[in-house]
């Protein structure tokens, strides 16, 4: 598996946390393909330098929100049989991203109109059409 | 069956109780973290634990059984101090473990002493105290030991040698045996362990799982428009531990529920709500800081 | 789980070798310079050959075996006496040479050489008193025991001084690692009085085949050689493990104290103060297992009484004292704490 998993220990969120996230950003980026094999959580607690029961944990999580599945035996691996998986963990991705910036927003003290101003001109700078430019 | 159960440990030296009342489990496989301020009693427990001290009160059980003799060819130990004898070399140090105990296995203390960076030949008294340290990791290790308990497994030690003691103490949990250790360097607690206790005052004060403690505990921060605004009904929710106000900001340390008490906070008039993740650092010295003078704060009894 | 002492022991026997080692080497010095004076037979032998020499042998009343050796030419006359199990006595005239020193007179265990010197002839005596008593060879080593005993006498205070950690979480209870240390540092004192006899035989090997007496004194003299050191281990065993912090000073200072204390015991009672320090002396030595070492005592006639009247009490209160200071030791460590 690429190594595309960091955690940080010292950061607020459980590092159980960072892990099922990062998973999940991996296979909705197609990083980790449906049916690819994840590390064992012995081997990926050795190489992350984390607790092991914390590794698993992480696994327990992702298999209940049906992002891997585990043979018991043979490991674990992503699941194959939602065609839509990587664009449904996408979806959550995303609505966790916007739903932090919108809470953020209120809590300045701005207003629908302020924030969806706001919420426009990014759509604009970021979703727009090419051959406008690629404006990233 | 937890491997070590500790229950309502009290000793006292002379006047003064070291450990009061302490009560701590370690399950297998898995590995615990002892965190507190120096002082607090974690030796004293370590003590107690290896029948190195005799408890005043309370009870300490190894998979449900106490301490013998015999529960040595299962139980290692790195003490905090030096315990090396300085005329012995450090080779004489790995025969004296090799005709102590049945499971050690020479050549396994042989590499980690190698990997640790330390010349196996030489007297203890010409090691630096990185190296004594590692020479009891690296002797703890090849134990081949069910359980192992550290007390300060990393003093001295460089950040590499730090971060390998780390990756020993992970796999053993990996391989199925149980860790207690104890550690002033939160980072690596928050790493290795999946349980926390912090001890102080000889007793615990906080204990749980690292993650859940993390996920649970947050500062739910607001700002009030004008300073004489009233707090009552959300300060006296039982999951409210700590309240500090200054001026017109107030921040809440809540054990749990972070949201809703947001929510209620933003209902009673405050703006700039924010929730704080805590990190086992923050966790930690909040725990064991006392309620300073600088600030109009209410404390709360703990409830954990 | 005693690896620890028998390497401690090891390095109190090795400079213990080393020591014996130089005495024998000493010995070799002395033999080869009375090597002059061989062995009588090897001796008369020598003589003998030289055709100048006239040989003569009578049976003397008292049964003692007399040979003469004259040889006008060297101008040389020897007279060898053999007393059988009292020895031999030789007696040598010669003229002077190089060789010869103005008035020797030298000692080793059972040979006594006197040589002396008039004019231009000098005349060396030989006596070789046959039988060795064993008394002697254990009065040194009984020295040699209670100084690598004291060396020893620690093994507790020492693991108390900073190693508890290590070795308390060891499979084995405290008192099984207890009288293995101690076993061990028994061990090592009786060593000790073994090497130390047997260098000194090999000494008097060197001049002569030794014929030891064990007999009478000589067995109580063995036995109390054994258990003294032993009884005194005991009790610095005990005191140390019971101060283990000064452990070192201890092993100095107790010695030391102990020795005056003895010489306070025979302070002259003359006047009440005297007599009182007398007294707390004599209390304070009864406790000292060296108090009760010798093989004679003074008798109702003030003489001394080698018949071993009262060695009975001794040795027993030897071996009390290994008990009781023991038991003290060991006693203080089930109990110490890291």
């Amino acid at each position: 598996m690429p190594a595309v998993l960091t955690v940080d220990p010292r950061s607020g969120v459980p590092i159980y946390l960072q892990i099922v996230e990062q998973v999940k950003r991996s296979v909705a980026l197609g990083v980790l393909r449906a049916g690819e094999q994840l590390p064992t959580v012995k081997q990926l607690a050795i190489d992350l330098t984390v607790n092991p029961n914390t590794v698993a944990r992480a696994y327990r999580e992702l298999e209940r929100e049906a992002v891997i599945e585990t043979a018991t035996g043979r490991g674990s691996f992503v699941r194959t049989d939602e065609v839509e998986s990587s664009p449904r963990v996408a979806v959550e991705i995303g609505r966790d991203a916007v739903e932090l910036a919108l809470r953020e927003a209120k809590a300045v003290g701005l207003d629908r109109d302020e924030v969806r101003a706001i919420f426009e001109a990014a759509l604009e700078r970021w979703f727009s059409e090419l051959p406008k430019g690629d404006s990233q | 069956m937890s491997s070590i159960k500790i229950s309502n440990l009290r000793k006292i030296y002379g006047s003064t109780p070291a450990v009061d009342g302490l009560s701590l489990e370690v399950q297998s496989a898995s590995v615990f973290g002892l965190l507190g301020p120096n002082g607090a009693g974690k030796t004293t427990t370590f003590k107690c634990m290896l029948g190195l001290a005799r408890p005043s009160s309370g009870e300490i059980l190894y998979d449900g059984k106490p301490l013998t003799p015999q529960s040595f060819e299962r139980i290692a130990y790195v003490p905090e101090r030096n315990v090396l004898y300085e005329w012995l070399t450090v080779d004489e140090h790995v025969e004296m473990n090799r005709r102590a105990y049945k499971a050690f296995d020479p050549a396994r203390a042989r590499e980690l002493l190698s990997q640790f960076g330390v010349d196996h030949r030489k007297r203890a008294s010409a090691l630096s105290k990185g190296m004594r340290t590692a020479v009891m990791v690296a002797c703890a290790f090849a134990r081949n030991a069910e359980i192992l308990v550290l007390d300060e497994p990393t003093s001295g030690l460089d950040p590499v040698n730090q971060r390998h003691v780390l990756s020993l103490i992970i796999n053993e949990a990996a391989k199925g045996n149980s860790v207690i250790f104890s550690s002033h360097q939160i980072g690596q607690v928050e790493r290795a362990a999946e349980t926390i206790a912090i001890v102080d005052r000889g007793k615990v004060i906080l204990s749980g799982l690292v993650d859940d403690l993390k996920a649970d505990r947050k500062i739910v921060e607001g700002i009030f428009p004008d300073v004489g605004f009233s707090l009552d009904g959300i300060a006296n929710d039982p999951r409210v531990s700590r309240v500090d106000r200054t001026e017109r900001i107030v921040r809440l340390l809540v054990t749990a529920g972070a949201d809703e008490i947001a929510s209620r906070l933003s209902a009673s008039g405050a703006t700039g709500i924010r929730v704080l993740d805590l990190n086992l650092e923050d966790i930690f010295l909040y725990a064991v800081s006392p309620v300073t003078a600088t600030t109009d704060i209410v404390t709360k009894e703990q409830s954990s | 789980m005693t690896y620890i002492e028998w390497l401690r022991i090891r390095n109190c026997l090795k400079v213990l070798a080393i020591i014996l080692v130089i005495l024998v080497g000493l010995a070799v010095v002395l033999r080869i310079s009375v090597a002059r004076y061989m062995s009588p037979a090897q001796w008369v032998h020598h003589i003998s050959r030289d055709p100048g020499t006239h040989e003569s042998s009578v049976t003397l009343p008292d049964g003692t075996k007399r040979m003469i050796l004259d040889n006008p030419g060297e101008r040389m006359h020897v007279i060898i006496d053999d007393h059988g199990s009292a020895g031999t006595h030789i007696e040598v005239t010669e003229p002077s040479s190089r060789a010869h020193k103005e008035n020797n007179n030298v000692s080793v265990g059972s040979v006594h050489v006197v040589e002396s010197r008039h004019g231009t002839m000098t005349t060396t005596i030989i006596d070789t008193n046959g039988a060795v008593p064993m008394l002697y060879y254990m009065a040194i080593a009984d020295v040699f025991a209670l100084i690598v005993a004291t060396i020893l006498a620690a093994p507790l205070a020492r693991e108390i001084n900073g190693h508890l950690e290590m070795t308390l979480t060891k499979p084995i209870s405290r008192l099984r690692y207890a009288l293995g240390a101690i076993g061990v540092d028994v061990v090592g004192i009786l060593a000790a009085s073994v090497m130390t006899v047997a260098a000194f035989y090999l000494c008097q090997l060197l001049f002569e085949t030794p014929r030891l007496d064990f007999s009478g004194v000589n067995t109580r003299a063995i036995l109390m050689g054994i258990a003294s050191p032993l009884a005194w281990y005991a009790m610095l065993c005990a005191a140390t493990t019971w101060m283990p912090r000064a452990y070192g000073a201890l092993l100095g200072l107790i010695p030391l104290g102990l020795l005056f204390v003895g010489l306070l015991t025979l302070v002259p009672t003359s006047n009440v103060v005297a007599l009182f320090i007398h007294d707390v002396a004599w209390v304070i030595s009864r406790f000292d297992p060296l108090t009760y070492v010798s093989v004679a005592s003074p008798n109702s006639e003030g003489t001394m009484d080698y018949s071993g009247a009262n060695f009975g009490f001794r040795i027993s209160m030897e071996a009390l004292f290994f008990v009781a200071y023991g038991a003290l030791a060991l006693w203080r460590w089930q109990r110490v704490e890291a």
